[in-house]
């Protein structure tokens, strides 16, 4: 599908050509779950096999028919009933089935999301050979009589934001391979596809990093106590920590550190970064690691700020607001 | 399933059914074939299987193409040159076989299971007799499961079962299906295809391989099976009575050219007759229906007048010629004059062909006639004297015996024993040692008369030779010199002859059964293989329809397609939706179908509780009970079996549905 796309994003005819056809189908019946698949949904046409057995039949009928040989127009007949046949039960393994709804987890830009199509089968008889098709994924299953099966279909994603997948195909070449029926539908809704979190990115802003002392000294210090450490000559006195000097039979001093130091913010202006995307995706590599540390965070976005809040609900809207940042 | 050259292996299933569809499609070919060459068919189908079942990696390229080579080379070989029909199909056989070195996709399989079809009806150029009906069944039968079950390989995979036996019965019920649904559309397109009153195209001869039949030249002491063959050669139907014993001379090819050995037509037999033969009060109407035998010839009793049969010609020697080689059972009516002596002066050329023997040959029979001649001056008492002779000094019997350079001396003072072949050409090396014309006719005799089917079937046994013998100021008049030494094989036909040695195995009431098989084989014949451009136009016209075109005839075929199809397609796409599993359920199913028409629906997610309890402040006055009626529903469904309440809870159902206002469960169950 990716090359598709860029095909279709270059050559313009070709993208009148679809968006006409995409009109056509949806003009014609509904193209968005939930849909129950009726004729006017469902397209046959014979296979390549179909094409070949009818050069075939072809063939048969001509020698048969100058040889006034009645067998072997019979045989021929029986061939040409079978395509009949066959061409209905490809059109009744479609019919009626309901695609009930699209579901997707969001993924990250370059995972392949799952879309997972819910089929209903509220006959009774087995519905055999169907493949769903979506560029070049496809996935065979059956669906048994009187049951709701979830297929889930893979499509890679490229960039952040909300992914349209393209038109879907649910086909079936049912009983002998001869023709092939088809049905088009679209996902219902959008699917979300989040940045592409940065592989390396740079270490989180604010005094998180216990190592990085000159990042601390540049920041103002709390009021919060923080911990003991050595008594320098620099410490004032107040900051001596008498009592646990005495016990430690050495001086120590407490440290303070502000309460912004584990409330981290993420400000977009001042992210590095070349470009708005490399920002972006280093954004969404600090919102991921401070929500694996269990860390409060603030996310600033042009003139909007989301938090301070933690937890897996605030990094999920962290996520989207960044995957729909324009 | 993967090894390492990267080769899936399909599921053995599929497998072993379209290599047995081969197979089966295969064997009458197989049968027809040299030994050796179906040896290797059979052989390299189930290296197939075998290497399916052991999951052996392929055969590398190189050497499968070098295996395919040879087998070209081998067929050319065994087929020594012969492009016939034969040897194409066995080439077409011996290359799916082939092809099954390199079955591993669908793609592969599907191709040789579809040229299953192909390969049946080839079979039917050659026969196409009453028992291949089975075989057609058979082979469409296997061809279609392997065709199901090749669709069926990615949900084999993924069950990771090659061949359950449910998967084998569900796939063998399906293919029944689709060829018992396939049917009626194959038998309408059947009788209304237009047909073609002419072939498209000639066949080349060289394109015939013959089969078992007369042939355009006759070497007396080469071995003839023909006389063993009890195989149709055609069917005669007569209206009231078959001609009697003496007028059965069914005509073939005549033989005038002689080179001491070997009797051949002329270049001129194909040419049109300077002779037409009236038709007079005696003349003879018949049927034909004639078996393919892949020559030109059409049999007909002496003399043909004229035949139904398109472009049909009558030739100098008063054969009747079709315009193409007879490849299909053909039916055509000849009018016959029996009594008609072919009177047209000789040219000088057909005297001198007449009358010519190879110089210093048969030199005791020269002598012998020249001998005769001298007593009996007059050519009928000539000819009397030499019936006369072979009548006492002769016998018949079907034991060849090869004949040398002078075959007519050994035959006439040695053998004094042998067929009609070694009668008719001694006759007339005799007749023309003395100069009078004499040519050999070939054909017939005879035939069996089948009372119930009111037609005559001559068999290939029934082959004969007699000659014609021209006498000035009559004309060719037919002398049959083996009717002077067998009466019995003239009157009675061969069988009469051959019985004696084949007693053995030759019983009456096998012989009954046989006959009794040929009429429904000549119903057959006459009905289905015979079907052909007029019968269709008769038909049709029993049904009250006007004379059609073959456009009319298509557009009718059409029509009734569609016909036929619309009760496919209904009884195809008819719902199936759950069935209810017991009586209760169906009571219940039926008043929700009741409230359906009255537009409430139950929704899928609802109880019957929840449903009642939603629906019954809508129905008003009306829906009194229904929510009892859920409940008890619920009881009886789902609770522990009780059939008193089952028996209530289906009345009052019934009831409520009926009425449809009171509900009679103000106190139903207890």
């Amino acid at each position: 599908m990716a090359r598709s796309a860029v095909a279709l994003r270059r050559n313009p005819l070709a993208r009148v050509a679809r968006q006409y056809l995409d009109q056509w189908i949806q003009r014609r019946a509904r193209g968005v779950p939930p849909i129950e698949v009726q004729y006017r949904q469902i397209f046959i046409l014979p296979t390549r096999f179909g094409w070949m057995l009818g050069l075939l039949m072809f063939g048969m009928l001509m020698g048969s028919l100058n040889f006034n040989n009645n067998l072997g127009l019979l045989t021929t007949f029986v061939v040409a009933g079978l395509g009949l046949v066959s061409m209905l039960l490809a059109y009744n393994n479609l019919r009626g089935i309901r695609i009930h709804r699209t579901s997707a987890e969001p993924v990250f830009a370059g995972q392949p999301l799952t879309l997972n199509i819910t089929f209903i089968n509220d006959q009774n008889r087995v519905r055999p050979a169907l493949e769903m098709l979506a560029g070049k994924f496809r996935v065979e299953f059956d669906l048994p009589g009187s049951s709701l099966e979830e297929v889930g279909i893979r499509i890679p994603t490229h960039h952040r934001g909300w992914l349209k997948p393209d038109r879907l195909r649910l086909q079936t070449c049912h009983p002998i391979g001869l023709f092939e029926g088809w049905t088009w539908f679209w996902p219902e809704r959008p699917v979300l596809v989040w940045p592409r979190p940065a592989s390396h990115p740079p270490p989180l802003p604010s005094g998180h990093d216990l190592e990085s002392g000159r990042q601390q000294r540049n920041e103002p210090e709390g009021e919060e106590f923080f911990s003991l450490r050595d008594w320098r000559s620099s410490d004032p006195v107040h900051r001596v920590a008498w009592k646990a000097s005495q016990r430690h039979q050495t001086l120590l001093s407490r440290e303070f550190r502000a309460e912004q130091s584990d409330h981290l913010t993420f400000d977009l202006a001042l992210t590095p970064g070349r470009d708005l995307e490399e920002r972006i995706s280093n954004l969404t590599a600090w919102v991921l690691q401070a929500e694996r540390e269990h860390l409060h965070w603030t996310l600033k976005l042009n003139d909007a700020s989301h938090g301070p809040a933690s937890g897996k609900r605030h990094c999920h809207h962290c996520l989207r607001m960044l995957a729909e940042l324009q | 399933m993967t090894d390492r050259t990267g080769i899936t292996h399909p599921p053995l299933s599929p497998l072993v059914w379209t290599i047995a569809a081969f197979l089966i499609a295969a064997a009458p070919h197989l049968a027809a074939m040299p030994a050796a060459l179906a040896g290797i068919v059979i052989l390299l189908s189930m290296w197939r299987i075998t290497s399916g079942w052991f999951q052996w990696s392929p055969i590398p390229g190189w050497l499968r193409i070098l295996i395919t080579l040879a087998l070209i080379v081998l067929v050319v070989m065994a087929y020594g040159g012969l492009w016939g029909r034969r040897f194409a199909t066995g080439l077409l056989c011996v290359m799916l076989a082939a092809k099954s070195m390199e079955m591993y996709q669908a793609r592969d399989l599907r191709m040789v299971a579809s040229v299953c079809f192909f390969l049946i009806a080839t079979q039917f150029l050659f026969n196409e007799s009453l028992p291949y009906l089975v075989y057609l069944a058979g082979g469409c039968w296997a061809a279609t499961i392997a065709l199901i079950q090749i669709q069926q390989i990615p949900a084999m995979q993924r069950a990771h079962s090659g061949a359950g036996m449910q998967i084998q019965r569900r796939s063998l019920n399906q293919a029944a299906t689709l060829l018992a649904l396939a049917l009626p559309v194959a038998l309408a397109l059947f009788v209304l295809f237009p047909r073609l009153a002419q072939p498209l195209w000639g066949l080349p001869d060289e394109m015939l391989d013959g089969r078992t039949g007369l042939s355009d030249s006759m070497s007396p002491g080469a071995i003839s099976e023909l006389f063993l063959d009890d195989s149709p050669a055609f069917r005669a139907e007569f209206d009231d009575q078959p001609p009697p014993y003496h007028q059965r001379y069914w005509r073939g090819p005549v033989l005038w050219r002689f080179d001491g050995s070997t009797w051949r037509t002329t270049q001129f037999a194909n040419a049109r007759g300077r002779q037409s033969v009236p038709i007079t009060e005696s003349s003879l109407h018949y049927r034909i229906q004639l078996e393919p035998h892949e020559r030109r010839w059409l049999l007909g009793l002496d003399y043909p007048a004229r035949s139904s049969m398109p472009e049909s010609t009558i030739t100098v020697d008063h054969q009747l010629l079709s315009r193409h080689p007879v490849t299909t059972l053909s039916q055509y009516e000849v009018i016959s004059t029996p009594d008609f002596v072919p009177d047209a002066e000789l040219t000088q050329s057909e005297r001198l062909l007449a009358t010519y023997l190879p110089p210093e040959s048969n030199p005791r029979t020269r002598a012998l006639a020249g001998e005769m001649r001298a007593r009996h001056p007059e050519d009928r008492d000539l000819i009397e004297a030499i019936l006369q002779m072979f009548h006492d000094e002769f016998s018949y019997s079907l034991s060849t015996a090869p004949l040398g350079r002078h075959g007519a001396d050994e035959f006439l003072f040695d053998l004094k024993d042998g067929y009609c072949e070694y009668y008719a050409s001694a006759f007339a090396v005799l007749m023309r040692a003395v100069g009078i014309p004499t040519r050999v006719v070939t054909g017939y005799q005879g035939g069996f008369w089948s009372e119930a089917g009111g037609y005559l079937l001559v068999r290939q046994s029934d082959a004969h030779a007699w000659n014609e013998v021209w006498l000035e100021g009559t004309g060719w008049v037919r002398v049959d010199p083996t009717a002077a030494v067998s009466p019995l094989r003239i009157s009675q036909g061969s069988r009469s002859v051959i019985e004696r040695e084949r007693a053995l195995f030759e019983f009456d009431w096998m012989f009954e059964l046989r006959n009794r098989y040929d009429r429904v084989q000549h119903l057959w014949n006459q009905w289905v293989l015979g079907f052909d451009a007029e019968r269709q136009r008769w038909m049709l016209e029993r049904l009250g329809l006007p004379r059609l075109g073959a456009t009319g005839i298509g557009l009718l075929m059409i029509a009734t397609v569609i016909l036929i199809a619309i009760p496919i397609a209904l009884w195809l796409l008819r719902e199936q939706h759950r069935t209810a599993r017991s009586e209760a359920e169906k009571a219940w199913l039926r008043l929700l179908r009741h409230l359906r028409r009255r537009r409430f629906r139950k929704r899928a997610a609802e109880t019957p509780l929840e449903f009642a309890l939603r629906i019954e402040p809508e129905l008003g006055s009306t829906g009194a009970g229904l929510v009892q009626l859920a409940l008890n529903y619920n009881r009886v469904h789902y609770g522990p079996e009780d059939p008193e309440l089952t028996r209530k809870f289906i009345a009052n159902a019934t009831a409520w549905r009926s009425t449809g206002t009171r509900a009679k469960s103000g106190n139903p169950m207890t």
